[in-house]
Order: structure tokens, then C-alpha cells, then sequence
């Protein structure tokens, strides 16, 4: 009995050492305590020194970590530099950039199953990878950038070589998975991800659908061209926001040649998930400005940035220093994955980036031999061969589990969607060498040298912001901007069997919105419409981000002829917030008016009175937000109701179907719009009418969720935080619930989810010796037991910046601030 | 003492086996002790020693790193308490040698 016992103990121990058992790693290899999770909590701590040989290398490099574990990387060559980035990059963060690159070229089934086939599906389906494959093939590879990618692919290749067991990230021993071999796609793959990211703007399906319930003159209005809110990057000589509002056209009749286009569209950006970010579920925008001397403190010019983008664990960030003495010498952030400094400064020049959330991509309607399974489409009257890959998504254990036949015409990608054939061009798709573009910048020695680095760079669209230490502040909305045929919009489907409907070329560079050391003394993007249409009317994108950040910046910046570096800190948190200033005196005076024509009530009249009470800051201590976020959402629902589908009667608040929030302030103007009326109710409502409602609905739906005014559930810190999600969506390995200061619209936005926002931070005075100061939610280490894996989160939430060492040789690092020094040798 | 010290030396050779090869040397380990032990028992002598090697090997990971954030964390992640996760390290190991000794005495040996 005592050995059948024994027997079947060994057999179930065995196998639960080997194999997973349900959502349980294999035991065996996670608590062994010499190879296993705890021996690799060890391996989290650095020794003071160390060494490695590397092949490839042509000298040492010598690589000192600071205490912020921030690798300062000196090399005698940049490709020994990028090898040993590589290096450093995979022993901190090798699960993420094998994550990033599986999401992009849509192989995450190979560690989840069939629980990532739909996402795979999508990444494919989307081009992401055949893009990438196709730039790769075509990209110069004896260009510096392609070196670049090789060397950091051996780098990283060499550590996953040395690794010891116990080196072995944590997450990999939890999918019981082996790391792949890094190769320069892979860091193409992570582009194109971001590139979805940042690039996909296209306000079409959106457009289209709005059309096929309301008619195209009023789709228009709702996601019209140009921004009724003019505060434009490239300045404008106007010193405040101009206002350019019409009466909105009333609601039209459906549009049934709108409703096939919105079906697809509506499967369209359900397969994208991409949709667009609304204000209250977070912008993924950014923030940059910058500051002439003429009116800093200093007498220095200053540059702030930080962009906006999903908050994970680890972060998307990768801090990092590189001296290549007489070639380079850069520091900032770069993705884990991909050579080089994306933001930062070198000894001269410093720059950063926001998303010009421009429109890129268009569709077209395809006439394709077979609608079931085509072969050809029709261009000017002759079939075209489509080109087919056929796409294989395998298991853990190597199985087909699917395949896909996906189809591309010369534009890119088709897909059927809701009966109809699609095909997608996108500047994701076309030639360009990124890596180059970016890796060039460290090397600049002046604002113009920088503008010129990055002239013939293409996706996604950024508008970067670039200082100097001569003084020098420029930004340029860079990257390609397709120029279409007829009347140039790009939020249309277009006929597809028309060679008429393709693209006719790209904007010229001087069509770009740009701006050099203007006479207002600063720079500053915020996403929004980057240049004035009376200006520059060449069609750049739609449906623009509402200009709250933007108007709130430039307020700041206007105010203050002396900035400082730590008012640029103060800046990037500022709880102030256009929205609540262009939105609450409308609340308020509606709630008044009401009053006076005895249409009020004891709860309207309560919540008015909360209101007013508002500074119309968004702090951590503040008790008034709540009330005005509960009754902007409601406005929205009854204010567009006319969008939502029957069977969406009863959804509320804010969604990504409606307009942004300034064409709800340019129906402000309309007292008697129809927009107004509520079709839900028997009645007839105006402006004031919903406005009421909605404040009075706001202040019930607070009391009932959170009690009365006087409750600590009031206060902003317990209604929005960050979620910081760790990449496998594993709530042990997140930091959630971080109050932070901000709202809807202001300059460090948080949303209702809380899962995007600043993902880095920076300063940067460019004086006789460049200072720096940064920080970003997370920490150098993605291994979640590191003391580096969230050491930097308290400090970003509360909106304090580390300073950045800069050192030019390795003894200008204190002593006491190096926790490791690294020497690798050439093999 | 000579007790002591074969115990102090099987738990060694379980700690050094799981550092050279990982921790499916266990069984083996014991079983080969099984096979050469004279003592009746084995099975239990095994189990301790497999136990105090992997303790060995934690307190070398203790001493060396983070091991109480990766209890937290790796506890998170499987919904134990962490404290449960180090009595499951050495619980494994115990299981797995007292199963592989106690199947060796049916195992006839050579010669007989």
C-alpha cells in the first residue's frame, strides 16, 4: 500500500514538475531554488563588477550602472555601443521585447494558445507584419541603421547565450517558453506595433457611420476637417485660442448608402481595437513645449516632453546613456527592442516627441473575380493577381491551431468586412529607415542639424520639438502626409477599382506645419490640429484632438516670462483644465437661468451650487471634479443620442461614437439646435434643458454611487488613478490604484481606466552644461521582484523629476551612485 | 555524529545535484540512496535531506537577492500566500525523494 502510494506520488509530482497543470506552470523548474524563481530573484541583484566576452565586439566596452540603473555605455565604436545596448536591454527587459514583437507580428498563440488567436489574427490581418517583412527586404543594408539592428540583435543574442538558468525572466518560467533569437525584424516588428499605436488617426469609419445615421452634412459637422478650436502648433500670431463656430446642421436621414460602410467600419474597429481615444478614456496624446531664453530664467532655452502612451510594467521605456567619444554622446529613453535614444538630449541639442495624430491611412472599396475566395481585383478595367499569404498560428507544442489566407492589393491588405472587400493603404506600409532617422539625432549638434536629420523620415507622423544650447527652439510635424486625389480627404472609402482613387504622391517638406524661434518666445504641441487652416489648408488629418492640453499650455507659458526648469516640472502635473473653464459656466448659467424661469429644483439647484464651488483643478484633494465628470458624461449621451444604435438606447457617458468635446462646445452656441432635444424623452429639450438634466443626473448618479458631498469618495485620489498593468495582465506583477493629479483634458490626463498616460517625463536646459531630469512610472528592471521594477512609480505620481546623470567618462559617476560596472570583452 | 554528518552529506548531495542538474536530480538522488542505504529508513532520511538541500540553496538565494519580493510576487501570481510557496519548495522535494526511495527496496538488487 505504502509503495502504490509512493508510486503514484513520484508519478504526479513528475509530471506536475515537467508539465503545466492547468493555469500552473511546470513546478519543477519554478521552485527548484538553484535554477528557478527564487535563484532568479537573486539574479535581480547586480554585482559591483562584472564581465562577459561577446562576439563581434572590436574593443571593450565598459558599461557603469548608476543608481537609477541607468546603463552609461562607453564604447570606442557605435556598432560595439548598439551590441552592448543589446546586451544590457535583454538582461533587464528580454521578456518585453519578445512580447512587443510577438504582438506585433501576431505570435502569441505559440505561448497562449488559442487565447490570443483573435488578437494574432488581427496583428496579421493588419499588415503589421508583411509591412515590416517588406521594409526589412527593401531597407539599405549598408546603412548605419541596419548595422545598428544587427549589432543590437547580437548583443541581445549574446546575453540570451550567457544567461545562467537562474537569469531566465520570471514570465518566461510561468509560460514554461524558451526566449526566441533577437534578429533585426523583430525591432521592425516593435515599430510597426507602435506605429498602430500612434499612425492609425482615421477618422472614416467613424465619419461613415455617423453618416449613416444622421446624413453626410451633419457627419461632417461631427468629425469635421478642421478643428472649430483654433490653436495650432505652428503659431498662428494670435495670442488665444480662435474660435471658428458654426451652427451645426440639424440631424439628416439616415444615409442607407452609409450603412453597408458602417457595418464594415464597425468590423473594422472592433477588429483593430484601435479605436479612438476619448477624452474621459484617455488620451494616448503627449505634451511638449519649449521655452527660448529670452524668457526663462536662466537665459537658457528649455525643453519639456512627455508622451502620452499605455502605462505597463515594465515600462515602454528603457533609460539609457551612450558615449562613443567624437561620434556620440546621448542620453534618454529608447524602447526595449530597438537601437538607440528615441527622446532625449546629447551635449548640444535635445528632443521629444507628441503624436500628430494625423491621417495616414485610407481604405478602398475592392471588385474582386470571386467573392469567396478571390484571386484578382479589378484596376481601370484589368485584373490585377492579388498576392496571398497564407498565415499559420501554432500552439505551444508547435500545432496548427489555424491559418488564414490573407490577400494584398498593391495598396496593402483586404479583408472582407460586412459583405464588402476592403483593401488599406498605409504609410506603415511604404519604405522608410526609422532606425536611421533616430539614430542620427544623437549625433546632432544644432536645432537645425536635428530639423535635418529628420527630413525624410516617415511613420507615424510626429511633431517633433527640438531646443539647442545656441538657443535655438523649432518644431515640425514630420513624416509623410499622402496627398489624395479630387478634393484631397482621406476619410473616405474610395472607389478601389479606379487607379484614379490612389494616393497622387506625399506633401513636400514645406508644406509641413512648422515653426523656428517665433517671435512668442515658445513652442508647444498637444496633439491638436497642428496648423491653421487659413494658413495651410492641405489636408493632414480629421477629427482632431480637442485642444484642452494645448490651450491650457500656452496659457501657462504665456503667463510666465521667467520660466524655470522646475516650473516646466510643475507644468507637466498642472491640474488646471480648459475643458472644466470652456464647460462649467455653461453648466452653471443654464442651472440659473432655469431657476429664474422656475424650472429648478432643490437637486439642481444643490448641484449647482457644488459646482460653483469647483476651482476647476483636478488635485488629488479635490471634491468638486467628480460632480462636473458625472454630469460631462451625461451631457454627451443626451446631447448625442441621435448616434447611438436602437439597441444603445440605455448606454451612457462618454463613447468613442461621439464627437470630440469642442463640437459639443461649438453646439454651446446653438440654444435651440435639435442636437438638444433627447429623442429618449416625449419632450422637446434646448440646451438649457439638457444641460440641467445633466448636471442634476450627474450630482444623483455621485450621491448614489458615493454618498454625500461631504464623503472622502468625493476626493479626485479615490475616483481616478493610474493602472499600471504588467504586460501579461497579471494583477500580482501590477501597481494599480495610484492616485494621481489630473483629469480629462488637462496636461497630465487620466481617464477612466487609468491605463495610459505621461509614460515618460523630461526636462532639459540646454545651458553651458546640458541638465536633465526625467522619470517614468516603472523602472529600469522588468523582473517584478527587482527593487528596480517600480522604484521610479512613487516619485512620477507625484509628479517629481530625478535628475539624469550625464556623465562624459566613466569616473565623472560618483562612486556612490554605481551600483554595477559591466566590462564586456570582444570574444 | 556519523549520523549527523550523512545527513549533512545526503543534504549536500541533493543541493549540489539540483545546482548541476535541476531539480529532477531529486528522485535520483534518492533513489541511489535507497539503493546503497542499509538503514530502514531510507524514505524519511531522504525526504529531510531533500528538504534541508533546497533549504540550503534558499537561504544562498536569500542571502543573495530579493527572495521575500519574489514570494509576494510568485504567491500573487498562483493566489498562495508566499509563505505557503517556501513550505511548497520544500515539500516538493521532500515528496519527490520519499516517493523515489520508498519504490527502490522492490527493486531487486544485483546479484540477487
Amino acid at each position: 500500500m505504502r509503495k502504490a502510494l509512493a508510486a503514484v506520488l513520484l508519478a504526479v509530482l513528475l509530471y506536475a514538475g515537467f508539465r503545466p497543470v492547468g493555469n500552473l506552470p511546470p513546478i519543477g523548474p519554478l521552485l527548484d531554488p538553484a535554477n528557478g524563481a527564487w535563484a532568479a530573484a537573486a539574479a535581480t541583484t547586480f554585482p559591483a563588477l562584472q564581465s562577459a566576452r561577446i562576439r563581434g565586439l572590436k574593443d571593450s566596452v565598459q558599461v557603469v550602472f548608476d543608481d537609477r540603473g541607468v546603463p552609461h555605455i562607453f564604447a570606442s565604436s557605435e556598432n560595439d555601443a548598439w551590441r552592448a545596448l543589446g546586451y544590457v536591454v535583454a538582461r533587464d527587459r528580454l521578456f518585453q521585447m519578445e512580447t512587443q514583437t510577438r504582438a506585433a507580428s501576431g505570435r502569441l498563440t505559440e505561448w497562449a494558445g488559442k487565447r490570443a488567436l483573435e488578437a494574432d489574427r488581427n496583428s496579421r490581418a493588419l499588415g503589421l507584419a508583411w509591412g515590416a517583412e517588406k521594409k526589412l527586404a527593401g531597407y539599405d543594408r549598408s546603412s548605419p541603421g541596419f548595422a545598428a539592428l544587427q549589432a543590437y540583435a547580437d548583443g541581445v543574442n549574446a546575453w540570451i547565450d550567457n544567461m545562467r538558468p537562474r537569469d531566465l525572466p520570471f514570465e518566461y518560467r510561468l509560460l514554461a517558453a524558451r526566449p526566441i533569437r533577437w534578429e533585426p525584424i523583430h525591432s521592425l516588428y516593435f515599430l510597426s506595433r507602435m506605429s498602430l499605436t500612434l499612425g492609425l488617426n482615421d477618422a472614416t469609419m467613424l465619419r461613415l457611420r455617423a453618416q449613416g445615421l444622421v446624413g453626410r452634412a451633419a457627419a461632417d459637422a461631427l468629425f469635421p476637417l478642421n478643428s472649430p478650436v483654433q490653436e495650432p502648433i505652428q503659431p498662428n500670431g494670435q495670442k488665444s485660442p480662435r474660435y471658428d463656430f458654426a451652427e451645426l446642421p440639424p440631424p439628416g436621414s439616415p444615409d442607407s448608402a452609409a450603412v453597408a460602410a458602417t457595418k464594415a467600419g464597425e468590423q473594422l474597429l472592433a477588429m483593430l481595437g484601435t479605436r479612438k481615444h476619448t477624452e474621459t478614456h484617455d488620451a494616448i496624446g503627449s505634451n511638449n513645449w519649449a521655452v527660448s531664453p529670452s524668457r526663462t530664467a536662466g537665459g537658457h532655452a528649455l525643453l519639456a516632453g512627455d508622451p502620452h502612451l499605455e502605462l505597463t510594467l515594465p515600462s515602454v521605456w528603457y533609460e539609457m546613456h551612450i558615449v562613443v567619444p567624437g561620434k556620440l554622446d546621448v542620453a534618454g529613453v529608447g524602447f526595449p527592442g530597438v537601437p538607440g535614444v528615441i527622446i532625449g538630449f546629447n551635449r548640444n541639442v535635445a528632443w521629444t516627441f507628441t503624436n500628430t495624430s494625423s491621417d495616414v491611412n485610407d481604405f478602398y472599396s475592392e471588385t474582386v473575380d470571386d467573392t469567396l475566395a478571390p484571386s484578382r481585383y479589378m484596376v481601370d478595367g484589368s485584373w490585377r493577381p492579388l498576392e496571398k499569404r497564407l498565415e499559420r498560428y501554432a500552439d505551444q507544442k508547435g500545432g496548427v491551431i489555424a491559418t488564414d489566407t490573407l490577400y494584398f492589393t498593391h495598396r496593402g491588405p483586404m479583408r472582407k468586412l460586412a459583405g464588402r472587400w476592403l483593401s488599406m493603404r498605409w504609410t506603415v506600409y511604404e519604405k522608410s529607415h526609422e532606425p536611421d532617422n533616430f539614430l542620427r539625432l544623437g549625433s546632432t549638434k544644432s536645432a537645425q542639424e536635428w530639423l535635418d536629420a529628420m527630413r525624410d523620415y516617415v511613420v507615424p507622423t510626429q511633431n517633433g520639438l527640438v531646443a539647442d544650447r545656441a538657443g535655438n527652439i523649432a518644431i515640425r510635424s514630420t513624416g509623410s502626409y499622402p496627398v489624395r486625389p479630387g478634393d484631397g480627404r482621406g476619410d473616405v472609402v474610395r472607389d478601389g477599382a479606379k487607379s484614379a482613387s490612389d494616393w497622387v504622391g506625399m506633401l513636400p517638406l514645406r508644406k509641413y506645419p512648422f515653426s523656428m524661434n517665433p517671435s512668442q518666445g515658445y513652442l508647444a504641441s498637444a496633439n491638436q490640429q497642428p496648423v491653421d487652416p487659413r494658413q495651410n489648408s492641405s489636408y493632414m488629418g480629421s477629427d482632431w484632438y480637442s485642444p484642452w492640453r494645448a490651450m491650457r499650455i500656452n496659457t501657462l507659458l504665456r503667463a510666465d516670462s521667467s520660466v524655470t526648469p522646475d516650473d516646466m516640472r510643475l507644468f507637466q502635473t498642472d491640474p488646471g483644465s480648459a475643458r472644466a473653464d470652456a464647460f462649467v459656466p455653461h453648466f452653471l448659467a443654464a442651472a440659473a437661468r432655469q431657476d429664474s424661469a422656475g424650472r429648478s429644483d432643490a437637486s439642481l439647484r444643490e448641484a449647482a451650487r457644488l459646482l460653483g464651488e469647483w476651482d476647476r483643478r483636478y488635485a488629488r484633494d479635490n471634491r468638486r471634479a467628480v460632480l462636473f465628470e458625472a454630469a460631462m458624461q451625461d451631457l454627451a449621451s443626451r446631447a448625442w443620442d441621435e448616434l447611438l444604435e436602437p439597441s444603445e438606447k440605455s448606454v451612457a457617458g462618454d463613447n468613442f461614437k461621439f464627437p470630440e468635446a469642442q463640437i459639443l462646445l461649438e453646439l454651446m452656441q446653438s440654444p435651440r439646435s435639435a442636437w438638444w432635444d433627447d429623442r429618449r424623452t416625449s419632450g422637446v429639450e434646448d440646451r438649457d434643458a439638457i444641460l440641467s438634466a445633466s448636471l442634476r443626473a450627474g450630482y444623483a448618479k455621485i450621491v448614489k454611487d458615493k454618498g454625500g458631498p461631504a464623503s472622502d469618495a468625493w476626493l479626485w485620489s479615490n475616483t481616478r488613478q493610474a493602472n499600471i498593468r504588467h504586460l501579461l495582465r497579471i494583477p500580482a506583477l501590477s501597481a494599480m490604484k495610484i492616485p494621481v493629479q489630473g483629469g480629462p483634458g488637462t496636461l497630465s490626463p487620466s481617464g477612466g481606466g487609468g491605463t495610459e498616460g505621461p509614460s515618460w517625463r523630461m526636462v532639459v536646459e540646454l545651458g553651458p552644461e546640458v541638465r536633465a531630469w526625467g522619470v517614468y512610472p516603472g523602472g529600469q528592471s522588468g523582473a517584478p521582484a527587482s527593487a528596480r521594477y517600480t522604484d521610479r512609480l512613487s516619485r512620477w505620481a507625484m509628479g517629481q523629476l530625478d535628475p539624469i546623470l550625464f556623465p562624459k567618462k566613466p569616473e565623472d559617476i560618483e562612486r556612490r551612485r554605481v551600483i554595477s560596472t559591466l566590462t564586456l570583452s570582444p570574444r | 555524529m556519523r549520523a549527523f554528518i550523512r545527513i549533512v552529506l545526503l543534504s549536500e548531495a541533493f543541493a549540489v545535484a539540483t545546482f548541476g542538474l535541476g531539480w529532477w536530480a531529486v528522485p535520483i538522488v534518492a533513489a541511489a540512496w535507497a539503493l546503497i542505504s542499509s538503514t530502514s529508513n531510507a524514505p524519511r532520511l531522504a525526504a529531510i535531506c531533500a528538504a534541508a538541500g533546497w533549504a540550503t540553496l534558499l537561504l544562498l538565494d536569500v542571502a543573495r537577492g530579493p527572495v521575500s519580493a519574489m514570494g509576494e510576487k510568485l504567491g500573487g501570481v498562483m493566489n498562495l500566500p508566499a509563505a505557503a510557496l517556501y513550505l511548497l519548495t520544500l515539500l516538493f522535494p521532500a515528496s519527490l525523494a520519499w516517493s523515489a526511495a520508498t519504490l527502490i527496496p522492490r527493486i531487486p538488487k544485483r546479484g540477487t
